[in-house]
């Protein structure tokens, strides 16, 4: 394997791990879609 | 519009449903064959380049379709595109979306049961002495290739029509009925209680089974000074440069990046139909596509080859290339097996892997014709699903019978489940940027999003999309059209494949023709000539408190 296909392979690799786990991450913190913040009852809430 | 409401249970499910149905065969088998024929390393430049201007950008057009159409109450590629085009072309234009999961399905599933079969075979030689699929690693390596091309032209049938029923059901038979069972009653469960909660399951599980395969591959010990780990590894990522120039590198990382991510489908359409309002889709869709890329660059890019590699050496590789998917999957990768240490174990693993692969991608198959189904004639899903098991029974049981050389098999994959994505993307790219228009198009993709999608991103749906996907199916037409309708002529099988096509496309039709005066009955906006109940504002006195 020469250098330059060892850099292609890890960055290869580096882009989609690195994206597939911040992808992840940024779904699995995301607020859940049906958490709403009620304003208090004295506001109409 | 169907009386069961389906929803997805979690962001998550609906994530790993969509990833699930676009990690398939090929991003183990078809990828790598890919990316070493079209410059190696080099040729992840163009991929990339596919993967974020054109396979990305795409599927966001389609999330927002499916959604925006679910907020009208349609989940049907055809019903949607009415709605997006506004008028009876986008939405008889639109069937194509049902057609390619309904046809693709009925080789799929058989293929399914291949993996399956196969791994089960692995599974037996681990507790049996005989050598797996009969391949004996003591032999010359022409003597294991020829084994296991026949093994694999004997389990499928390849030798003649009907070659699996002659003698009582053939193995592969039963296998196939059972994988046809599976399938079915997963999706019946409905997409939270069965296709969600399996691809939860099946997509971890995958993950799995390919990273101790990986691992496997990557200590393997060397068979020589040429065959290593290393140079395996070479083989697959050193680059070729000049391949940079080569238009057809380019076209091969589109196609490759367009078939990976199932764009054009008609599934994404379908699933992202059943997501709320204000559900996000942008990061959605992003994080579906990575999770393909990493089953297709990660894995597919890591094993394959090198395995081969290490075992076959150049001339073997490059001759398991050039077999193409079901080549290097069924036929060269066990002689693969058969010298790898713990090689049955493995095998079975790499199969069932593969099996899952197909499965969470097979069930995406019956879902869009389901939900046609359901809505077009108004009936319960009990009801649709027998109808879509009687399709799929006659579609898939023509595969199974028709077995001979793959021809119907292989008639269904080139006319539906290749030259047809490409038309149905253009279909939606065009109904999206030209006629929803991308004004609303970005509004509605960024309600409840948790990402920005960038401005030149809309530029390319508009422009480079369909410029891309047209000029696509002009050169198909040019180059490849003539030669496969002479094709046609030539084979009886593949004439009454296209005519059996013809036959569900006509079924599609009429359907669609009894769906579109239901739907106008029953006051539903079918053209799109108005927004969605939950956009527009209270009528007149409607929620005004009486004086």
């Amino acid at each position: 394997m020469t250098l330059a296909g060892l850099l292609f392979m890890v960055l290869s690799l580096a882009f989609v791990w690195g994206l597939t786990i911040w992808c992840f991450r940024k779904v699995l913190t995301a607020p859940a879609e049906d958490h709403v913040v009620k304003p208090p009852d004295s506001l109409g809430g | 519009m169907s009386s069961d409401k389906q929803q997805w249970g979690s962001r998550l499910g609906v994530i790993l449903a969509v990833a699930g149905s676009a990690v398939g065969l090929g991003n183990f088998l078809r990828f790598p064959g890919q990316a070493a024929d079209n410059g190696g390393g080099a040729f992840m430049i163009p991929y990339f380049c596919a993967l974020l201007f054109l396979g990305i950008p795409i599927g966001w057009a389609e999330w927002t379709m499916g959604r925006y159409g679910g907020r009208k109450g349609f989940h049907s590629a055809p019903a949607i595109l009415g709605v997006i085009g506004r008028g009876s072309w986008a939405r008889y234009l639109g069937l194509i979306g049902v057609l390619i999961p309904l046809g693709v399905s009925f080789y799929y599933v058989f293929i399914e049961a291949w993996c399956l079969s196969y791994a089960i075979e692995y599974a037996k030689a681990l507790f049996t002495d005989t050598p797996a699929l009969g391949i004996d690693a003591g032999a010359s390596l022409s003597a294991q290739t020829s084994a296991s091309k026949d093994f694999f032209a004997t389990t499928i049938g390849r030798s003649g029509d009907g070659v699996l029923f002659a003698d009582g059901l053939a193995p592969i038979v039963w296998v196939f009925f059972l994988v046809f069972a599976i399938n079915l009653w997963l999706v019946f469960r409905g997409l939270s209680g069965g296709i969600e909660t399996f691809c939860k399951w099946a997509m971890p599980a995958m993950a799995v089974c390919a990273v101790f395969v990986l691992i496997r591959v990557l200590t393997l010990p060397a068979q020589s000074e040429e065959q290593t780990v290393a140079n395996g590894l070479g083989y697959m990522w050193n680059p070729n440069y000049d391949k940079l120039l080569d238009p057809k590198a380019w076209i091969a990382a589109a196609g490759q990046i367009f078939f990976s991510l199932s764009v054009g489908f008609g599934v994404i359409i379908n699933y992202a139909s059943y997501l709320k309002r204000k559900d996000d889709l942008v990061l959605s869709g992003l994080t579906a596509s990575a999770t393909n890329e990493l089953f297709e660059v990660g894995f597919g890019g890591m094993i394959t080859l090198t395995a081969a590699f290490v075992f076959l050496g150049l001339a073997g590789t490059t001759e398991a290339v050039a077999g193409g998917t079901f080549g290097l999957g069924f036929s060269t990768l066990p002689v693969v097996f058969a010298h790898m240490p713990l090689g049955n174990l493995f095998g079975a693993l790499w199969f069932f892997m593969l099996f899952l692969a197909a499965i969470t991608s097979s069930i995406s198959m019956y879902q869009p014709t389901m939900a046609f189904i359901e809505e077009a004639l108004g009936i319960p899903r009990k009801q649709a699903m027998a109808f879509v098991a009687v399709l799929g029974l006659i579609g898939s049981g023509w595969c199974v019978w028709f077995s001979g050389g793959m021809v119907a098999l292989g008639t269904i994959d080139d006319w539906v489940g290749t030259f047809l994505i490409v038309v149905l993307a253009a279909v939606q790219v065009i109904a999206f940027g030209w006629v929803f228009g991308l004004e609303r198009g970005e509004k509605e993709a960024h309600e409840g999003a948790h990402l920005r999608i960038p401005g030149f991103i809309w530029f390319i749906i508009k422009y480079v999309a369909p410029l891309y996907l047209l000029i696509t199916i002009g050169r198909f037409c040019w180059l490849t059209l003539p030669g496969w309708i002479e094709g046609l002529g030539a084979n009886a099988v593949a004439r009454n494949t296209m005519i059996l096509i013809a036959a569900v496309v006509a079924l599609l039709a009429a359907l669609l023709a009894v769906g579109t005066r239901r739907w106008r009955a029953q006051g539903l906006d079918v053209d799109g000539e108005h927004p969605p109940e939950d956009e527009r504002p209270a009528r007149a006195g409607g929620n005004q408190v009486k004086s």
